[in-house]
């Protein structure tokens, strides 16, 4: 548990490095917020007096340590621009991001994993061949471009899934509590909103998955190959156990939690690439919002953007750890 | 056995052999880009605007008329070059970091390694955004950015070598002889991480090289004119429906280099890598 | 094409009828749903100068006068009649008795004096346009009088951005932000529709409100619905796939297709929104020698711009002011002619100086425009650097002499249609950059300014006229912009939207209260 208990102390240190990076960063921008929330014509007394009620006119370190003060409070202030408190915000971009990297992510491991199991176990083969060439060939794949392709090529030309956006047209009304829209449709018992909102979440879950989905194959099939050499599997074929009972009950669960490490880490990564198909297919989300932030020098939105990506990346590696510790308590923490 | 040497020896396959060729072809079109275009990359010509592909113009004219095949050809050192950048920067001081962290042990270690362990949670991209708005969007931006983020991927893999090789008993011995530090890493740690280096350089490449197509892309990095492949992309992509030829063949440009740099780190992975050659 | 049209339409029929079982208008019926490029920040009236905002509150909210689309003349709204007093620094308005809210109550003076307190109050972008005004007082329940600290000419046109708000439903969030959270996301008007659903970065809503006080009279929606799509290629799909029913935001090229697309039609509106290079004036460099400024001035050719980027869809502009516009005045810049100017380059022996303009590369025209420019000037030896950037970034360089590159993009967008609001902003000594304007030629002429300040605070039209006349022979000869182009406002829409017009006095926004869909 000391193991835990050290690693969150560093993942709350390496926070606030990390704002008290984005926070430098944000402000050395040349970007004068106070310029964008004058408007036309503003004149330079009103930008001035709009630089003091928005605190841009304190020392950089003030501004810091008042800001860093709130952020303990919980509270991540209130935007320039939306005059909304930059939480109620977040909640509101973080769900449809989260959905669509949570997506990416189930795609990924019905791909990476069986894959590499299958490839590990026939390595060497043309199965094996053809499946790494594929890595590889998804590792050269930019994201963007193939998300233009797909949607311009699947979407657009054949219609066989919807352009862009969350939901269909006739959903448009369609709010509940979580804004999940998979877990909300669940709530409300309405499985034709769920199925809408899956149909709109496949061709940018895809697109978004491939580049990590290549790494995660590799990984992967380097694992289970090393696992298939280990004497128990040999000690299994002598037994003659079937090759099905060896692969999934001894070889998968010995060497899944190797790769489990990358899958864990691939998670916030994608969080911060969801910029890169958001656009394409006019969806809200976190991405949207930092660029939308950082046009407006909506410093304190930037920061608070930075921070959650952060957060969200420790949580989703502190959970594998968790689970790595739950598959096998003993070891595998001591580097 | 010579660099070249090595490297040809490792790609076995026909096909392995191919893509070390189109290595090779890459990296002369990004020296020789400039001359071997038709036409001149920057030089728009309105009345050509969007046309399609023909014999003139092989690889079509985009949204001002200029020649795309040129452009790409002239392009292909903007992000060669910046990829080696990104690269040899990360590569030096990531090793530096990571040989440091192994050297000093204890917490200093436990410090910096858990540092890096968090960095890598960094959102690249959105950090890319600010560095572009402090820097001003260039593509020299875009490359401290990447270089930014990609840091620890080498200080880890330079430390967990490091610390492999001062585990050895031979180190111990020189040790006893009371040979200096600096000459432990240049003649123990450098030659013998060179290997597991090469491996992660030859697989970084196509990934910083998606990256910085990417930053163009949503207008961090390089400027207009320059025919930079993710900018041309993004430059495109707004006449995806009616003229594909500007989006698909820039696209096909970085797949093809990030593609061919993929097939040697891998080739080079399955000759080189210890735990893998072990098997 | 047709079989997925007609799909959709009896879909959002059946749609509308489950989402709102209880709205049975008369004269509203049909959802109109349009494509915007840009999510909007809030719903408050302060910021009504963002068009992503006033495009929302334009049918939401009803002003004291109003320029209604395609007119460039105020006709009444909320006022029925006014008259200034004769300094011109008393204005005085009689209101509507028969107006109510959308919350029921009763619209009268002290709703538009809160109105005016609370965005002085809140330092409200709107009220830049408004000039010298000082204060607002209720004289009675239906009258309001103005006062301004000195005459304006343009203050009538101004009125037509403030939008009034209700002081019973507004007041009680005034706490310390001036209610400014509370009427980002609530909307408090008086006008044809309310607002439904807001999710800014993904769909907003409007409905046709049941007691609008105007009654409904003729075709329109019951329903008015955004949806925030940035990719052009994406909204050009979505229009052909008929889920979108006006995409604005899609390519030149795109437009130009869809004219001759059976089911889509292309509508043209005059805009009068001039692009400029500004060039930096004061710079101690070569851009701030006037011969220097000539020689560029004719380096950029107007015809190709118009004919190869704008596809033809715009004017050829003459001079800043749109020609139209009262008290334009003609060649006042100069024309295209690169021989010329290669002529002084090698004169002045000006080969090999090297430029910067910086430019918002989020839009077409303004990258095709320096990449232009770039390609001319090279011809003459010089090299022209381009530097990409946001809004923010770019506004910041010019607040001072040394961060001012040698030319800048702009564009002007006027907030009313009046000779004012393009040459002071763009050519008065107050507007300049570094007093925080969008004067970015850093321009400064005593001469101009008097003129541009005597024909502000003047009543009379004609003599304003003579005024921005000389003015702009005055701006003419020292070069300070070359003005590039007037992009026409090119909206592509499908055939069966009834009703659009373009509306100079609110650019890039929808007159959907008129809009009917068949």
């Amino acid at each position: 548990m000391n193991y835990f208990f050290q690693r969150f102390l560093f993942s709350i240190l390496s926070l606030f490095i990390l704002t008290l990076i984005t926070f430098l960063l944000s402000h050395v921008v040349p970007g004068d917020p106070a310029i964008v929330a004058a408007g036309p014509n503003a004149g330079a007394e009103k930008i001035e007096l709009l630089r003091i009620e928005m605190g841009l006119d304190k020392p950089l370190s003030q501004q810091f340590i008042i800001y860093t003060g709130k952020l303990l409070q919980g509270d991540l202030g209130n935007s320039w621009f939306t005059h909304q408190p930059i939480l109620d915000d977040l909640l509101r971009e973080l769900p449809p991001s989260l959905e669509l990297v949570f997506i990416a992510m189930t795609i990924n491991l019905l791909i990476s994993l069986p894959l590499g199991l299958c490839s590990a176990r026939y390595s060497d083969t043309i199965f094996d061949s053809s499946v790494r060439l594929l890595a590889m060939v998804g590792a050269g794949l930019p994201i963007f471009w193939t998300a233009l392709i797909l949607q311009n090529t699947v979407a657009a030309e054949w219609q066989a899934l919807p352009i862009a956006g969350r939901l269909s047209f006739e959903y448009r009304s369609f709010d509940g509590y979580t804004g999940f829209y998979l877990i909300d449709s669940l709530l409300l018992g309405r499985p034709d909103i769920f199925w809408d909102t899956l149909r709109h979440l496949f061709l940018p879950a895809f697109s978004l998955c491939l580049l990590f989905t290549a790494v995660g194959l590799r990984i992967t099939r380097t694992a289970m190959i090393s696992e298939f050499q280990k004497d128990y599997v040999l000690l299994a074929r002598t037994k003659a156990a079937s090759e099905l009972r060896i692969m999934f009950k001894h070889v998968f669960p010995n060497g899944a939690p190797a790769s489990l490490t990358v899958f864990g880490m691939q998670f916030g990564w994608m969080l911060g690439a969801t910029v890169l198909v958001e656009e394409i297919y006019g969806r809200p989300g976190i991405g949207r919002y930092a660029v939308k932030a950082v046009t407006q020098s909506d410093i304190h939105a930037v920061v608070a953007v930075v921070l959650v990506v952060g957060v969200v990346f420790l949580l989703a590696n502190l959970i594998v750890d968790l689970l790595l510790y739950i598959l096998n308590p003993r070891g595998r923490f001591k580097e | 056995m010579s660099l070249l040497e090595k490297f040809y020896f490792f790609a076995k396959s026909p096909f392995e052999k191919f893509a070390l060729g189109l290595v090779f072809f890459i990296i002369l079109v990004a020296i020789l880009g400039d001359v071997i275009a038709p036409y001149d990359p920057t030089q728009i010509d309105f009345r050509g605007k969007l046309q399609p592909p023909s014999m003139e113009h092989l690889l079509g004219q985009d949204g001002a008329g200029r020649d795309v095949l040129s452009r790409i050809l002239s392009g292909a050192k903007l992000t060669i070059f910046s990829t080696f950048s990104v690269i040899f920067v990360v590569l030096v001081i990531g090793c530096s970091i990571g040989i440091f962290s192994a050297f000093a042990g204890g917490w200093v270690d436990n410090i910096i390694m858990r540092i890096a362990d968090i960095w890598l949670g960094f959102p690249p991209l959105i950090l890319a955004l600010g560095f572009a708005a402090a820097l001003g969007a260039s593509l020299e931006a875009a490359i401290w950015a990447l270089i930014f983020s990609w840091w620890p991927n080498y200080a880890r893999l330079s430390r967990m070598i490091t610390m492999d090789i001062l585990s050895k008993p031979f180190i111990l011995g020189a040790q006893v002889l009371g040979v200096p530090l600096w000459r432990k890493i240049t003649f123990y740690v450098l030659p013998n991480a060179f290997d597991v280096l090469i491996i992660q350089i030859a697989l970084d490449v196509s990934a910083v090289m998606l990256s910085i197509s990417g930053l163009s892309f949503i207008g961090v990095g390089a400027q207009i004119p320059a025919p930079e492949w993710g900018s041309m992309i993004a430059d495109g992509r707004a006449y995806m429906s009616s003229a594909w030829w500007v989006v698909v063949f820039p696209g096909l440009a970085i797949f093809v280099s990030a593609l061919s740099f993929n097939i040697i780190g891998d080739a080079l992975r399955r000759e080189l890598d210890p735990l893998i050659r072990s098997s | 094409m047709k079989l997925s049209s007609i799909l959709t339409k009896a879909l959002s029929l059946l749609a509308l009828s489950l989402a709102l079982p209880g709205l049975a208008l008369a004269d509203a019926s049909g959802t109109l749903i349009i494509a915007e490029n840009e999510t909007p920040e809030n719903l408050d009236p302060a910021n009504a100068t963002n068009s992503t905002v006033n495009q929302l509150l334009v049918g939401v909210y009803d002003t004291l006068v109003q320029f209604k689309a395609g007119e460039t003349a105020v006709s009444p709204q909320l006022a029925t009649d006014w008259m200034a007093s004769d300094d011109g620094l008393k204005y005085t308005f009689t209101l509507r008795d028969d107006v109510t809210f959308h919350d029921g109550t009763q619209m009268t003076a002290h709703d538009v004096v809160f109105t005016l307190k609370r965005l002085q109050a809140a330092s409200a972008a709107v009220l830049n346009d408004m000039g010298p005004f000082n204060s607002a007082e209720a004289l009675d329940d239906y009258t309001v009088a103005m006062t301004l600290d000195a005459p304006f000419g343009p203050f009538i046109s101004a009125l037509s951005r403030i939008y009034v708000v209700s002081k019973t439903q507004v007041e009680p969030h005034m706490a310390e932000d001036n209610a400014r959270g509370w009427l980002a996301v609530n909307a408090a008007g008086s006008g044809p529709y309310e607002v439904s659903t807001y999710k800014p970065t993904e769909v907003v809503t409007l409905s046709a409100s049941k007691a609008y006080w105007g009654g409904w009279d003729g075709d329109h929606v019951a329903e008015v619905v955004f949806r925030y799509i940035s990719e052009p290629s994406t909204q050009l799909a979505l229009l052909k796939s008929g889920e979108v029913h006006i995409a604005p935001d899609i390519t030149v090229q795109d437009k130009l297709a869809l004219m001759d697309t059976e089911g889509f039609k292309v509508d043209i509106g005059a805009a009068a929104t001039p692009l400029y290079f500004q060039f930096n004036t004061a710079s101690d460099g070569l851009v701030g020698d006037s011969e220097f400024r000539r020689m560029l001035s004719q380096s950029f050719d107007r015809k190709l711009h118009l004919d190869y980027v704008l596809q033809g869809f715009g004017s050829m502009p003459d001079g800043p002011l749109p020609p139209n516009w009262m008290g334009h005045s003609k060649g006042t810049e100069l024309p295209f002619d690169l021989d010329a100017a290669k002529a002084m380059v090698d004169q002045n022996g000006w080969a090999g100086t090297k430029l910067k303009v910086r430019y918002l590369p989020a839009i077409e025209e303004e990258q095709a425009a320096v990449e232009q420019l770039q390609s001319n000037l090279s011809q003459l030896g010089i090299k022209l650097e381009a530097e990409g950037m946001t809004w923010p970034a770019q506004a910041s360089t010019v607040q001072k002499l040394d961060t001012t590159s040698d030319i800048n993009m702009i564009y002007n967008f006027p907030s009313f249609p009046d000779p004012h609001a393009i040459l002071n902003t763009s050519f008065n000594t107050q507007n300049t950059g570094y007093n925080g304007g969008y004067n970015w030629a850093q321009y400064s002429n005593p001469e101009v300014d008097a003129l541009l300040n005597k024909a502000a605070s003047s009543a009379d039209q004609s003599n304003r006229a003579d005024l921005y006349s000389s003015a702009q022979k005055i701006i003419g000869a020292d070069y300070p912009v070359i003005t590039v182009s007037l992009p026409g406002s090119v909206v592509a829409m499908s055939a069966s939207v009834k009703g659009y017009s373009y509306s100079v006095a609110h650019h890039q926004t929808f007159n959907y209260m008129d809009i009917s869909v068949d």
